[in-house]
Parts: C-alpha cells; structure tokens; sequence
C-alpha cells in the first residue's frame, strides 16, 4: 500500500482530502505544520508528499528545499497543493523542485486520478 | 459588537483568529504564536492599542497596530469568515485610526497585497492613499550555484551585526516599516559582505542567514551600474549561502531589481503600500 504525506495546517482541507482519497488503497499520514512533516517525513519515507505552501511555522517552500536536500527522500515526488493564484503556484511549484502543483481548492473528481499519475511516475 | 484590546487575549487566541481571517485570502500566510510573537517584536506592534471585535464571546475581526516615533502603522487587519459584510473592518479601522490620532501621529501607514480590491477599497475610504508598489520575492537554493565566468570579483568583505546596521542606516531610499532601522535594531545577528569588482563596481548586501533560509537581504550599490553590481553582489551572496531558501520582503520596482532577478530571485507577490497623513488642525 502506498503511503501519502499530507503536510496541510488547514484542518477543512486536510478533510477535505482524506475523504476524496477515502475510497483508494492509500496509506494516508498528515503533519500539520512543517517541522512535523520533515520529522514524518524522515521517519515514515512515504511514496508521494503533498505540500501546502502556507504552513504556520515554516513556509512551504523552505520545507521542500529542505526535503530536497536529504539524501533518503531525493526520489519522494512533492506536490504543492496550494492556494496561490495558478500561475504563481506553478511558478512557485517549478522554481523550488516540485513535481507538481495542484491548485485549491481541488477539483475532487480529478483529485484521485492526479494523486495517481504522481504516484505512477515515482 | 464590542471592540477589546488584542493585549487581553493570548497569542494563541490571536493566532487561531488571525489564521481564521485568511482561510480564502488572496496569498496564503498563517502563523503560528512563535511567528506572531516575532513579528510582534520586530515591528513594534503594540497589542494594547490593537484591537480585536467581538460579538459577545465570538471574535469577528482584528486589527494591529505599529507605533514608531511619529507615526503608527495597520497591520494583520482582517475579518473572520462569520463576520463579514456587517462593517467590522470598518470599525477596526476607525479604531487603529483614533488610537493613531491619540498617539498624535504625523502619518499612518499600510500594505495592502496587490489585488485584494475590498481591502483597498477600505482603505482608500478611509483617506489612504497609494506611496508606491513593493515586491516580496524568493529565491530557490541551488546547491551548484557557482559565480559567473565574466563576473570579477576583486574583494569581498565579511561584516558583522553592527557593521551591517550601520551600512543600513545610510541607505538612500525611504525604506517601508518592515526594512526600518527600528525594525533592523530588533533583529539578531545581521551579517553583510561589501563587494568590490574589477571593473570598479561596488555595494553591499546585509541580510540574516538562518538555518533553512536567508531573509531581509538589503542590496545597495554605491558605485556601477545598479542592475550589474546588484546580480554580482547576490551571486556571490548565494555562492556562500548554497542550501538556504531565500525571501526578501519588500523591494522597490527599479534597476536593482533587475539584477535580484539576473541572480534568480522572481516576484511572489506585491504589496501596495499607503500612507494617510494626519488632518491638520
């Protein structure tokens, strides 16, 4: 089963997601801020992570330079879920490393198949 | 609806309704109490004369205050979901307006983040008008950054916490509330490097290097063309600085931009920002 990090403060749209992804064999984790999604991260080497780029402690974006940068997670694809204007987050998403970028809110009937063409390409 | 100081609640109470005000904003930006206790700090916001609206044990908005010698500053202003549409910006703004005019302040000063037309119009209502446009931009780290091949360094010159402040408080621009030297005197462990290039050109960064990132990274050139000097300060910023993420706050839209950019910054978002001078008597 693959496992899924969701790094999201949001409380709505973490539930938002665990339900649209309710249905399909994923394994799902959430951190709800970025010091514990590195720590989850590091710990449970999950198959995909899903990053907000507005998390309360550190900025979604120096959480995935961070992520980058160790060694065990380099092949972990980050997507960065993220409520920037489209063109800002893809910008955003392309300039820090992310594999991709899925702009909120997400489209639910799209959402699993998106989650599945990251986790094909991993 | 009933107006309270925001020093009566705690940061966290603070924190949880402010996050709460940009759930559907227009540049995701939550916080947490560790982050509103620094910003709190560094910007002289005093909760006292900041003020929370409540409708009975429900909070409906908050606005926050900056005071600094001569004049105050709006910040953090915004309305829960459940409080919209019933005037509550309006009320946050006459208050921070007469604790301004109680602190007899020559002028009151804002941001408000390009595009976000309600609060502007607010704001414009209120007697604001627009200074100038500012530019929050980032950079991403590249481990294998390496210095131009036509970029000739002659010297670069490490410098500490106060060499740094007093490198800023001979900038030239008008720097916003968020890159004053009052702002700077709050901020540990400064660094700058002053640079100097074969050709001639010179100019300095100062900026804080933490663990995970680099910010307020002030670029100013004193000889040579702007946009030049300003891309060989940062490359040579960033060749000692590989693995931090970058954000600087703030920039001014002219030549030195330019050369932020040469050096791999990009533009996140802009912020207007406003100014009201006091009526005269």
């Amino acid at each position: 089963m693959k496992t899924i990090l969701q790094i999201e403060d949001n409380l709505a749209n973490k539930l938002l997601i665990e339900r649209v992804l309710e249905p399909h064999p994923y394994r799902l984790l959430h951190a709800a801020d970025g010091e514990t999604g590195v720590a989850l991260a590091l710990d449970e080497k999950p198959d995909l992570i899903l990053i907000d780029m507005g998390l309360p402690d550190i900025d979604g974006q120096t959480v995935v330079t961070l992520l980058k940068q160790i060694p065990d997670l380099e092949n972990v694809p980050i997507v960065a879920v993220t409520a920037w204007p489209a063109d800002t987050a893809e910008k955003m998403a392309r300039q820090y490393g992310c594999d991709g970028c899925i702009t909120k809110p997400i489209d639910i009937r799209l959402f699993p198949a998106q989650i599945a063409a990251f986790l094909e390409n991993d | 609806m009933k107006l309270v100081p925001a020093g009566e609640f705690s940061f966290e109470q603070l924190v949880d309704a402010y996050n709460q005000t940009r759930v559907d904003y227009v540049v995701p930006m939550p916080m947490n109490v560790a982050r509103l206790q620094e910003y709190s700090r560094v910007y002289d916001v005093d909760l006292s004369r900041s003020v929370v609206v409540m409708n009975g044990d429900v909070m409906l908005g908050l606005g926050m205050l900056g005071v600094r010698n001569g004049r105050t500053w709006i910040t953090r202003l915004g309305v829960l979901p459940n409080g919209r549409r019933q005037g509550v910006g309006q009320a946050i703004m006459e208050e921070l307006l007469g604790q301004s005019a109680g602190l007899h302040a020559q002028t009151i000063w804002l941001e408000v983040i390009k595009g976000n037309t309600p609060a502007h119009k607010l704001f414009c209502k209120n007697g604001f008008r627009e200074t100038r446009e500012l530019i929050i931009a980032r950079r991403a780290p590249n481990l294998k950054a390496e210095l131009p091949d036509d970029l000739r360094v002659k010297s670069v010159t490490p410098l500490d916490h106060e060499d740094a402040l007093m490198l800023l408080s001979h900038r030239r621009e008008r720097p916003n509330w968020l890159n004053e030297m009052e702002s700077f005197h709050h901020v540990k462990n400064l660094s700058a490097l002053v640079v100097e290039l074969l050709d001639g050109g010179r100019g300095w960064v100062t900026y804080h290097a933490g663990l995970l990132q680099l910010t307020r990274v002030c670029v100013e050139v004193t000889v040579g063309d702007p946009a030049e000097v300003t891309a060989a300060i940062l490359h040579v910023l960033h060749q000692r600085h590989k693995r931090q993420d970058t954000i600087t706050e703030n920039l001014l839209d002219d030549e030195t931009w330019e050369g932020f950019k040469t050096a791999g910054y990009f533009e996140a978002f802009r912020r207007i920002e406003m100014n009201r001078p006091a009526p005269r008597n």
